[in-house]
């Protein structure tokens, strides 16, 4: 079985916002020469999440505005305090809930080299507390050339 | 629009310049985030509406045996982007610190002096420290203090008394000093400085519990009424996000927040850091 894994850097410009990276997925997916297998994408990080819906911005901005309306950003968190582990107040438990509700993973099945998914569906990388440089993951696992 | 209170020491590009600099963040300034490409800095200031940051270093050779970024990484760093506004710091305890003072201005074009009683262990009103304001205020440059509580673990919060900052305010009148994170919890004597002093000013980088907003209006609503940030200290206070302990965009936001006039926020965000920069018309 081939294993192939890919660490990538996604620099995110905006406070909250949707990122479409179903082309890097589909290159990682290219470079394992895995023809029979799946892709596992994970973010490293837990304010950010990694979903798949359809690729349009008013789905985006509903997107984002809802997990909002679900996990404020202004809210009264216990979360709210010093962390010594980060030397500064933590406030962005609102980010860390948006995170939880998004999931922090997607996969889908590889076949004849090429994933297989719906043609609406996109995966997005979602960033809930930027701008950062992000990590996010990328295996492929299955039978390859 | 400006911050006048920024830490560069999460930037991976002085961290390959210089790599102590990561053990310095972590251990000696004691922030633990994870570096980040300098182009995350300038899309932080992006995010929260800002063009500028002034950069701080600390000059910590005698107290903590390093520089919390030297004045030679911080013009560096302004070299980088003509989006940063390098300040300078010497140590306090070095025979040589006003000379090297008006060296950092008048070679490497740094912009102003930042000085961290806490972090170099050194009282404000000793007259040790006075040749500094001397070369600062004939060098006509703004002098920000660090004032109130520090995180810094080895750091004693009582060297950041702001009533310490008096006689210098008194002894130097033609030397503008700004009492950085409103000085909390003395937030009521800084005040009295700033009303009190022409050259006092105070910045808003000021966060030790719950959240940005949420304190902010605690220090600047409940503390101090907001009528007298409003009426009585618009031309005295600048903001200052004391990015990265805060992200830019969460501090801006909470002053924004603050129920404070438009005419009043342009002062904060702009014309009085302006003006301590000497670039008011």
């Amino acid at each position: 079985m081939k294993i192939h894994l890919a660490q990538l850097e996604i620099q995110t410009t905006q406070d909250k916002q949707l990122l479409d990276i179903t082309p890097e997925v589909e290159r990682v997916v290219k470079e394992s020469k895995v023809q029979q297998g799946m892709v596992y994408v994970l973010t490293l990080h837990t304010s950010s999440g990694i979903l798949v819906t359809e690729g349009l911005d008013c789905l985006a901005k509903d997107v984002l505005k809802h997990l909002e309306a679900a996990a404020p950003d202004q809210g009264d968190y216990f979360h709210n305090r010093y962390l010594d582990i980060d030397g500064r107040v933590a406030f962005n438990a609102g980010a860390h809930l948006q995170s939880i509700l998004t999931g922090y993973n997607a996969f889908f099945p590889v076949d004849q080299g090429k994933i297989i998914k719906g043609s609406r569906q996109r995966i997005f990388f979602a960033e809930f507390d930027g701008p950062l440089c992000r990590t996010y993951c990328v295996q492929v696992m299955g039978e390859g050339k | 629009m400006l911050d006048f209170h920024t830490h560069p020491l999460l930037v991976r590009e002085l961290f390959e310049r210089e790599p102590d600099l990561a053990r310095i963040a972590r251990d000696v300034f004691f922030i633990r985030n994870h570096p980040q490409p300098l182009r995350t800095f300038l899309l932080e200031l992006d995010v929260a509406g800002l063009e500028r940051a002034v950069v701080l270093p600390i000059d910590a050779r005698t107290s903590r045996g390093c520089q919390i970024c030297s004045n030679e990484l911080i013009a560096e760093l302004c070299r980088m982007s003509d989006r940063f506004v390098g300040f300078a710091s010497v140590d306090p305890h070095r025979k040589s610190a006003a000379k090297d003072l008006e060296q950092a201005v008048k070679k490497l074009k740094l912009r102003g002096l930042k000085l961290s009683p806490p972090t170099q262990e050194f009282l404000p009103n000793d007259r040790k420290a006075y040749p500094i304001y001397e070369a600062a205020q004939a060098l006509k440059i703004p002098v920000l203090f660090h004032a109130g509580m520090s995180w810094e673990p080895k750091a004693k919060c009582s060297f950041g008394q702001p009533l310490l900052l008096e006689d210098v305010a008194f002894d130097f009148p033609e030397m503008n000093l700004v009492i950085a994170h409103l000085g909390w919890p003395w937030v009521l004597e800084s005040v009295m400085l700033a009303l009190k002093y022409p050259n006092v000013y105070l910045d808003t980088s000021c966060l030790y519990f719950d959240n940005p907003q949420d304190f902010l209006a605690f220090a600047l609503t409940r503390q101090v009424p907001l009528s007298a940030v409003e009426k009585s200290l618009r031309h005295k206070l600048v903001f200052g996000s004391n990015y990265p302990r805060v992200e830019i965009k969460n501090m801006a936001a909470a002053v924004r927040s603050l129920g404070l006039s438009q005419e009043c926020l342009e002062l904060i965000f702009a014309g009085n850091g302006r003006k301590l920069l000497g670039e008011a018309g």
